[in-house]
């Protein structure tokens, strides 16, 4: 089966999937099926579709297993969203929408992602230049300064410098991947490569402690970080720069823990959440006793208690960065091994397609934007779990959220441009390779 | 390349490994540890999967029903809002109060004692059916309490003197329970404290309501009769201090029936001392002060009575000076008291001195129909002899008829009580009415305090206790 029929087989599954659930919710909610509700769902097919339809054209080699993935999770997602606030639902459907009009815009524009690397300084200084914007003129929402408010929308600009930001990594550290394997003077035993090659990822290293510091928010710190340390011993192999980062980090962290009040009571909070159970430690236990209340097969989509008599969320933020909490209760043990389950497939994916990749730009930006997909999913959902400290990022495609949804389709157009590129040089036909060419 | 490749793909896979340990462990290992934890509401989400039982009032009509939506119930109240204190609340945000708390195995179907039915339900594994519970509340008389207290602060008891059944129980301010969790914050924090049930709740100095009491004590022992003779100067000097009468008023020479009438401090204090601290003391422990009145309700929702210092509840035997058991005897003092004491009160005189054990259930009906059980009114203290309560019931119509009291007086109905004013220091007082009727056949006793008023117990309390006795008494049954 050819890889565009094989993910349409994919993405009928995943609307078989997240109709029966859709249903469950729409009649435990309303009783009835009602009109209107089938018209949302063809919107939703119609956008997947019509995604489906772009790659076949102009991406005919891509990966299957991305695009169902992505509906899958976006529609479980739009489901839960609409069960916990439907207001809300037609709002994430519409940024839906957009994210959608992005990963086409991307297509058509980009058509190759090889010519993103000749743009890989202006991207990096985009990419620095949404944090400082927010960092300056940011609004604080708990707690956390990650927020921009203009023309009358919230936007969340460290959503789309994760992606502007992996962009520059790739082919800078590609470009310079000898000379920082190859260390010229040594620093407390410490191999220090030219101050001339090192000097940007400084910069990317100072910026992740300003996030620690100037945004109070650990979750984009460590995901901007984990991105940066994993990058670097991708390129160079060298694990002396994962051990250098992470202790640098972890230094950072526990500076971060002591000085910045907000961090500090996320970490409290995360010790010990039983200390004030009503105030601080609400959220945090209320997510754990209503995630425990799931069980192994879970209430059902729209039957768990999710709202109070007033419709106020058991959990504040469920909608957002505690969608998981949500999923878990209503599908229990099975469905949230199998959301995680969706989530590592995504991140297999995309690092097959970076093991594939036949140039060390591809590879890294692809195994950069998975990289940087896995640490923020394990980082939110570790959090509403008490695995981790919980910091608010978004789960991707499951939050509600414009900016992660519209981000994230975008990293999956990324990401599918990779993989047709690399599956067309590898096996493609001679009209799809001709027509590669032309693009470059 | 590949290979860092691969370690960092491991890597994000040991993760997510963690991620689904820690999972299986939060909701299958320790599951049942989380559903545990006090701080754990989320077990009254799962009996809201249940149809709570109704709770009905003594006429039939639902207090509180239940309304379905998206497979869970919701209490709804579709007679307005009816003691919304002493039915409590059922929310999984806030928790359980009042009747909802204490009778909850019972509204929800869990209670072992619902008969064969539910035993076979549980058997199965079925979910069971809430009983519903008929309370001896009765909705004429409370709505008339409720609207008599509308706009002040205070409470409102009236029973069965005969049983102990409680027939109203009015707190004011009040709310309406039907959005109790919008209204949570405002709620909580109002300094009018609308949550509190102040009938069972709030504590107040008792003033002269309590001279029925002293009374009670003084005819018993002996140390008086109706008939013995005072002389008030106005002012009765003891242990370096002195006790003076509301208002300044001096009223030379009065009888004890009369002392009462028209509420004399001086008459009482003497008396106080002729009777000492320690049968002061026993005299109220008779009628109940310094035990919690055995209304069933949660833990702390029903507090005791007796003199309270910084620390809470005296001893019965905590020290008392001449002049503090002279003030005492008046009902000033340390005294506290909750509006359901005092209302026992005056319904031990009005039973013959019998105190009957307090009560809202008349009866819990299962849900196939059956009567599970039904009220048995008992006995909780015997107050003073059957000649003393008679004489107090005559004494106490004279307080009606022509003492501080007239404003309590209704057409052809005898009533008999006692009014109390506290002064409360800030210019405001408290004001008290206990009472019963008919006086020949006690049918209801009351009491009524009202707060922050600038009148008299007379003047702010006797005629709303009128009021709501004279609904209670036109009512076609009673518990």
């Amino acid at each position: 089966m050819s890889r565009r029929n094989l993910e349409l087989v994919f993405l009928v599954l995943a609307g078989a999937v997240s109709t029966m659930a859709y249903v469950s919710v729409y009649a435990g909610r309303f009783r009835e099926i009602k009109s209107d509700s089938i018209v949302y769902g063809l919107v939703f097919v119609g956008i997947f579709l019509l995604l489906h339809v772009l790659e076949r054209i102009f991406l005919p080699q891509a990966d299957s297993f991305l695009l169902p993935i992505t509906a899958l999770l976006a529609a479980i997602g739009l489901t839960e969203i609409f069960r916990i606030k439907p207001d809300l639902a037609r709002v994430q459907g519409q940024w839906l929408l957009v994210g959608a009009g992005l990963f086409i815009l991307t297509v058509l524009i980009v058509r190759d992602h090889m010519k993103l690397d000749r743009y890989r300084y202006l991207l990096g200084a985009v990419g620095l230049a949404l944090l400082v914007v927010t960092i300056v003129i940011g609004t604080t929402v708990n707690g956390s300064k990650l927020w921009i408010h203009a023309f009358g929308f919230s936007i969340q600009p460290s959503e789309f410098a994760k992606l502007a930001i992996v962009i520059f990594l790739a082919g800078y550290l590609d470009d310079k991947k000898v000379m920082l394997s190859v260390p010229q003077r040594h620093v407390l035993g410490v191999p220090v490569p030219a101050f001339k090659y090192f000097g940007p990822l400084l910069v990317m290293w100072i910026m992740s402690l300003a996030m620690l510091v100037f945004m109070k928010d650990f979750g984009m710190a460590l995901l901007f970080m984990s991105i940066f340390v994993a990058l670097m011993y991708m390129a160079t192999a060298r694990a002396v720069y994962v051990a250098a980062g992470a202790g640098l980090f972890a230094i950072a962290g526990a500076i971060a823990v002591y000085f910045v009040p907000h961090v500090h009571e996320r970490f409290a909070i995360w010790l010990d959440p039983w200390k004030d159970p009503l105030v601080s430690g609400y959220q945090l236990l209320q997510s754990l006793f209503t995630i425990a209340d799931g069980g192994i097969t879970g209430a059902g989509f729209g039957r768990g208690y999710l709202l109070y008599a007033n419709h106020v969320p058991v959990v504040p933020e469920l909608q957002t960065d505690f969608i998981f909490t949500a999923v878990a209760n209503e599908m229990g043990l099975l469905g949230a091994v199998g959301i995680i389950l969706l989530y590592v497939l995504f991140v297999w994916r995309g690092f097959r397609i970076a093991v594939y990749a036949p140039d060390g730009f591809s590879k890294l930006l692809a195994a950069g934007l998975a990289t940087a997909f896995a640490i923020q999913t394990f980082i939110i959902i570790g959090g509403v779990t008490r695995l981790i400290p919980l910091t608010g990022v978004t789960l991707p495609f499951l939050s509600y959220g414009g900016s992660s949804v519209t981000a994230n389709l975008v990293l999956v157009a990324l990401l599918l441009m990779v993989s047709n590129r690399t599956n067309i040089i590898r096996g493609g036909t001679e009209l799809e390779r001709r027509r590669l060419a032309e693009k470059g | 390349m590949n290979k860092a490749m691969s370690r960092v793909f491991i890597i994000t896979a040991v993760l997510f490994v963690a991620l689904v340990v820690n999972l299986t462990w939060i909701m299958v290992v320790r599951a049942q540890w989380f559903q545990d934890r006090p701080e754990n509401k989320r077990s009254i989400a799962k009996e809201m999967k249940i149809k709570r039982g109704d709770i009905v009032g003594y006429d039939g009509s639902v207090i509180a029903g239940t309304q379905r939506r998206s497979g869970y119930y919701y209490r709804d109240y579709p007679n307005g809002t009816i003691a919304p204190q002493l039915l409590g609340y059922d929310s999984v945000q806030y928790g359980r109060s009042g009747i909802e708390a204490q009778l909850n195995d019972v509204l929800t179907g869990q209670s072992s004692d619902l008969g064969v039915q539910n035993w076979v339900d549980k058997l199965l594994g079925r979910q069971p059916k809430g009983a519903s519970v008929k309370l001896t509340i009765v909705p004429g008389v409370q709505k008339v309490a409720q609207q008599e207290l509308q706009g002040q602060r205070g409470a409102i008891v009236v029973l069965d003197p005969r049983t102990g059944a409680l027939i109203a129980s009015a707190s004011a301010p009040t709310y309406d329970p039907a959005n109790l969790e919008d209204q949570w914050s405002r709620l909580s924090k109002d300094t009018s404290a609308p949550l509190l049930n102040r009938p069972t709740q709030g504590l107040y100095v008792p003033g002269s309501s309590f001279k029925v009491v002293t009374a009670s004590a003084g005819l018993d022992t002996g140390a008086v009769t109706p008939d013995s003779q005072f002389v008030d100067t106005g002012t009765y000097v003891i242990f370096g201090g002195k006790v003076t009468n509301y208002g300044g008023e001096v009223f030379g020479p009065n009888n004890f029936t009369y002392a009462l009438t028209a509420s004399i401090n001086t008459t009482f204090a003497k008396v106080g001392n002729k009777l000492g601290r320690k049968r002061l003391i026993t005299a109220a422990q008779q009628y109940g002060f310094y035990k919690t009145p055995p209304l069933p309700l949660p833990a702390g929702e029903v507090v005791p009575s007796g003199r309270y210092g910084k620390k809470g509840l005296l001893s019965p035997n905590a020290f008392m000076d001449p002049l503090s058991v002279a003030w005492a005897a008046c009902g000033q003092d340390q005294w506290l008291a909750t509006p359901l004491q005092m209302a026992l009160v005056a319904g031990g005189v009005a039973n013959g001195g019998h105190v009957m054990k307090p009560y809202y259930t008349q009866e819990i009906v299962a849900a196939d129909g059956t009567v599970v059980s039904k009220a048995q009114p008992e006995q909780w203290l015997l107050a003073t002899t059957a000649t003393t309560a008679a004489e107090l019931n005559t004494m106490m119509q004279n307080v009606v008829n022509s003492g501080t009291g007239t404003a309590a007086a209704l057409q052809g109905i005898q009533v008999a009580g006692k009014t109390g004013t506290a002064e409360k220091g800030d210019g405001t007082n408290l004001a008290w009415f206990i009472g019963f009727a008919p006086a020949q056949d006690p049918k209801v006793a009351i009491a009524v305090v009202i707060e922050n008023t600038q009148a008299t117990g007379g003047e702010a309390a006797a005629p709303l206790a009128a009021a709501v006795m004279k609904t209670a008494l036109a009512q076609s049954s009673l518990p």
